[in-house]
């Protein structure tokens, strides 16, 4: 079709209504590019099909024009429900990445926990250790005061103003032993010192003995502690002519076996 | 009174393929109303007609890096966006409904309706020219207008052949164009 036949055909009219065939339009189009005459008789035809719709014209509510400037006005929320599928699913894998300097901060977090964790169990072992030993070193401070504690009681014993010290001499049957009663004179206490008497074979015992009114009255018995003598209170006495030490089997004897006699005093 | 900027429309093209909302909003003043008409020529019934302009200049705002001037004028574009998205509403099955419900009150709507109907100057100048045309040219342009028809369903509706269908069209138009440049 030459540029006469359509600009007279009445395709022009046609295309510009949109009526026209998918091959008509592509014929149109391609002539338009062509042929000025041709997009100039379009224009004509179009111009007096926009004053036959502005004749028609009815004027929309007010609010119709901000409605849609609005909505136009947003353009990124268009573009995320245009392209919800796309968007959302870039949205997801953005969520489940997680950046490398998160992963080095977590590596790193990580090791210091492990670290953190084996200096816990060294110093959990150092600690024990050390309350282990302060136990002990306690153990032997409370050991410690109580020797003290008897040692000061028995320097009070000798020391005491009331003290009245009796030296019991040894017998012919043991010449080298001795021991020393201190007797308060206000209380009438005595405290005896075997320090010096010799070591007592198994299962034997010393026992004390008070002569009163010429007769052997059972004084107590000597005890060690951990086979060493120290100075021990005894049974008190009000008056005594003597005191005397003998060689009883263990817990004692209701008499004094007189030929286990060690040591005696005079009063 | 404000001074209302004007574009030609190589400038409103420009800026719109720029997306510039001043100009679209120039855009909507000037074409909006001739727009809402031939809608509302198409479904007869005012609030869906206005549902339809508001979604084909969002079309319009969406789909303009696809107008391409070299193939037509703005408004024809903007004009055949529109007339198919109101023909998509007339085939649509909530339309039908509607327009049953609508065709009872058509007598109370037309009367409002006037009202809103755009009597600026330039419209009214237009009506009486338009007056001057034959019956048989308005009509053959109201079908291709506002009936959404197709080339054959014209000639059926006229009972006249399909090749008759463009002559016919280019001769109303012919005098369409005569009568408006009187």
């Amino acid at each position: 079709m030459n540029k006469e036949n359509i600009i007279s055909s009445g395709l022009l009219e046609l295309y510009a209504l949109e009526l026209s065939s998918p091959e008509e339009t592509v014929e149109v189009e391609k002539a338009l590019q062509h042929y000025p005459e041709i997009k100039q008789e379009l224009e004509a035809i179009e111009m007096s099909l926009e004053s036959y719709a502005l004749a028609h014209s009815v004027e929309p509510s007010p609010f119709l024009k901000d409605n849609i400037l609005s909505h136009i006005s947003q353009p990124e929320q268009e573009n995320i429900r245009h392209l919800s599928p796309v968007g959302s699913g870039s949205e997801k894998t953005r969520i489940y990445r997680i950046p490398s300097f998160l992963k080095f901060a977590a590596a790193a977090v990580f090791i210091l926990l492990i670290g953190s964790i084996i200096l816990n169990f060294s110093y959990y072992n150092k600690y024990q250790n050390t309350n282990n030993e302060l136990q002990v070193a306690q153990e032997k401070i409370r050991q410690n005061d109580q020797a003290n504690l008897a040692m000061s009681n028995q320097l009070n014993v000798v020391s005491d103003r009331n003290a009245r010290p009796v030296v019991l001499n040894g017998t012919p049957h043991a010449p080298d032993a001795i021991a020393k009663i201190y007797w308060m004179k206000n209380t009438g206490e005595v405290y005896v010192d075997p320090t010096n008497l010799p070591a007592v074979p198994e299962g034997k015992q010393y026992q004390l003995w008070a002569i009163v009114d010429g007769k052997p009255v059972d004084g107590g018995m000597i005890t060690t502690e951990k086979g060493i003598y120290h100075i021990q209170k005894m049974k008190s006495f009000g008056s005594a002519q003597a005191f005397a030490i003998t060689l009883e089997n263990a817990g004692g004897s209701a008499t004094p076996t007189m030929d286990q006699l060690f040591v005696i005093s005079k009063i | 009174m404000q001074e209302v900027k004007k574009y030609n429309e190589v400038e409103l093209i420009f800026l719109l393929k720029n997306r510039d909302q001043t100009a679209f909003a120039y855009l909507y003043d000037n074409y909006s109303a001739a727009l809402l008409g031939v809608i509302y020529k198409m479904l007869e019934n005012r609030e869906l007609s206005e549902d339809v302009l508001q979604e084909a200049f969002i079309k319009i705002w969406n789909n303009f890096s696809n107008y391409d001037s070299e193939k037509g004028r703005l408004f024809t574009w903007m004009l055949n966006i529109t007339r198919n998205l109101t023909i998509d509403t007339i085939r649509s099955k909530g339309y039908k409904k509607q327009s049953k419900i609508q065709n009872s009150e058509n007598t109370v709507n037309n009367i409002s309706d006037n009202a809103h109907t755009a009597e600026s100057f330039d419209a009214l100048g237009i009506r009486k020219h338009l007056s001057l045309l034959k019956n048989e040219q308005r009509n053959i342009i109201d079908l291709a207008y506002f009936g959404g028809l197709t080339q054959e369903e014209i000639s059926k509706s006229l009972a006249i052949p399909l090749g008759t269908v463009k002559t016919r069209m280019r001769a109303a138009i012919i005098e369409l164009r005569k009568v408006l440049t009187n």
